[in-house]
């Protein structure tokens, strides 16, 4: 593990029992990148975190967060750590205030103007018992909790979920500052453009396994004949591109079989409402990567629709 | 913090179990006069066909009031203190400890925090087991007070020990229930088992045949009665090799469950 190296995972291997939930993954991560994980309900992404904080024991491989193994020197790793559960873990029968004293007493040292930042940014009733907030305001009162400890490395298992949009846009702000004044941030999320936006760096789990770095090129290589196009009228489609998907709002997703530029050039421009090419989305990455069979019965439709449109 | 915690989540139901104690105390040692000339009557206890409900009515109803009164307060740390009161409070307090927190959801956010899984377990347990035996100990040990009111005396010497072993026998209580805690999801399953091998004890304790396998043989009023009368000392509590030595049995079962909620709480992944 080099010195810069904030997690070195190798070979990490769980089972709860017989079933395994995590195979062979490898893993680092360096001081200061901001690593998105990326995966459906049950791939894997909130155990792999777990077993970094020292929650769970690997069953085989190993793990090394600053260098310290999370099975043996959890409480030194945890230190240095903050770690928000996926579960919205607060109680009930505090009142915000007294939960938030009772998290940072854990807590070696603290982010006070950060705090008060998220604080007044949530302007949650922390006089109040918590039983008495609201889903989303449990949540933001645990992201207060983990994100005003001043920690090198924050582990967030899904900090956005109950979140309305708003304040996800305004945690994204906090994440970015916090990511740009050099902490290390692994962050779990189901929110796709968000986690894009934020991540220098995305992993895909898949079935408890890391998917490999040349699988996720060749579905990037691929998306990059995916674009979106809104035209006029309702004229069948020149030949070399499928239609994949069509929204409510006209707008279509194609795919072509050469540069989508080149195909777009058969059209007349006074057709053309709006067209987006060359941006890989993440929710279209994962669906390459996660969804195939979508993308496959799109695909069908398409060529369905193009043969009805022939005829 | 943790241990502020807990208190705060024990303190009203520590002080509903003192008042409730003192409020089953203070009656039957204040009434023991009257109590005692009723009970003199009375043929009730003889005629029953349990054996050990005979033997409490000819303990309570022996000519010698000194005897008859000790017999009484003998009873009442069988039933009322310790095997009604004290286990319902370990009960009560011992099932929200860790399965509370799983069913909440907490548990995992107390297991990341910079602190051992030992500590947590340590400073749950600690305010528990002092609300727990401190005051079944107090009003028990407080006897000696109120029986000088009636102006009768008690032994001050057998009434400390055997309010020692009552607590004893409690804390074991509260040591088994925390250790099903700990394995448990639900707060409601520790209530089950922990009630369910309750029952069954009190179920083998009426079969005179069984009654040596029932952990009530340990605290009963066979135990308490000799021990207040100033026949069984602190030797024979926790000498097991040369005396019944039932309270070292207590003290060897209150290590193991915790040692066993400590194992499990350090292996648990919730």
């Amino acid at each position: 593990m080099t010195e810069a190296a904030v997690i070195a995972v190798r070979a990490l291997t769980k089972a709860f029992g017989a079933r395994p939930v995590l195979h062979g993954i490898d893993l680092d991560l360096r001081r200061g990148e901001f690593l998105g994980l990326v995966g459906p309900n049950g791939a894997g992404k909130s155990t792999l975190l777990r077993i970094l904080i020292g929650l769970y024991r690997r069953s085989a491989g190993d793990v090394r967060v600053f260098g310290l193994d999370p099975a043996t020197d959890s409480l030194a790793i945890r230190a240095r750590c903050s770690y928000l559960p996926g579960e919205t873990s607060v109680y009930l029968q505090m009142t915000g205030r007294e939960f938030l004293a009772f998290a940072q007493s854990f807590q070696r040292q603290r982010d006070d103007v950060l705090r008060q930042r998220l604080e007044d940014l949530f302007a949650l009733p922390l006089e109040r018992r918590v039983r008495s907030y609201s889903a989303g305001m449990k949540q933001k009162l645990a992201i207060l909790a983990a994100l005003s400890a001043e920690a090198e490395l924050y582990l967030l298992d899904e900090p956005d979920r109950a979140l309305d949009a708003t304040m996800r846009a305004e945690l994204r702000v906090v994440l970015q500052e916090l990511h740009r004044a050099g902490r290390t941030i692994v962050l779990s999320s189901h929110h796709l453009e968000e986690l894009q936006e934020l991540a220098t760096r995305l992993e895909f789990l898949r079935d408890g396994r890391l998917v490999p770095a040349v699988e996720v090129e060749r579905a990037r290589s691929r998306l990059l004949h995916r674009f979106r196009v809104r035209l006029a009228g309702d004229r069948a489609l020149p030949p070399g591109c499928r239609e994949l998907q069509r929204d409510a709002d006209g707008m279509l997703v194609l795919e072509s079989d050469g540069p989508p530029l080149q195909w777009l050039r058969q059209l007349d421009p006074a057709e053309v409402r709006a067209a987006e090419i060359g941006h890989t989305r993440l929710e279209d990455l994962y669906q390459l990567l996660f969804l195939p069979h979508l993308d496959a019965a799109g695909a069908s439709a398409a060529d369905a629709a193009a043969a009805r449109a022939t005829r | 913090m943790i241990a502020a915690k807990t208190w705060r989540e024990v303190r009203y139901m520590a002080l509903v179990y003192v008042l409730l104690l003192l409020l089953l105390d203070l009656p039957v040692i204040l009434l023991w006069p009257t109590v005692y000339d009723d009970l003199k009557k009375s043929s009730l206890f003889k005629t029953l066909g349990i054996d050990f409900m005979q033997r409490i009515g000819t303990g309570i109803t022996d000519t010698r009031e000194e005897i008859a009164y000790r017999n009484w307060i003998a009873v009442m740390l069988f039933f009322r203190a310790v095997n009604l009161l004290g286990i319902a409070a370990a009960v009560l307090m011992g099932t929200a400890l860790f399965a509370r927190e799983r069913e909440t959801q907490t548990l995992e956010f107390l297991l990341t925090r910079t602190v051992s899984r030992g500590r947590i377990l340590w400073q749950k347990s600690w305010p528990t087991i002092l609300c727990v035996a401190v005051p079944i100990f107090a009003v028990n040990a407080s006897a000696v007070y109120w029986s000088r009111v009636i102006e009768l005396d008690l032994p001050w010497g057998p009434l400390m020990l055997a309010s020692l072993h009552g607590s004893l026998f409690v804390l074991a209580i509260l040591a088994f229930t925390t250790f099903v805690s700990v394995l448990s999801r639900v707060q409601a399953h520790v209530a089950f088992w922990v009630g369910g091998v309750v029952v069954l004890q009190i179920g083998i304790y009426l079969v005179p045949r069984w009654r040596p396998w029932s952990l009530f043989r340990l605290s009963d009023f066979d135990w308490y009665g000799p021990m207040l009368a100033g026949n069984i000392g602190l030797d024979g509590m926790f000498d097991p090799v040369h005396g019944a030595g039932h309270s070292a049995w207590m003290v060897l079962a209150i290590v193991l469950f915790y040692g066993l909620a400590w194992r499990a709480l350090h292996r648990l992944e919730p």
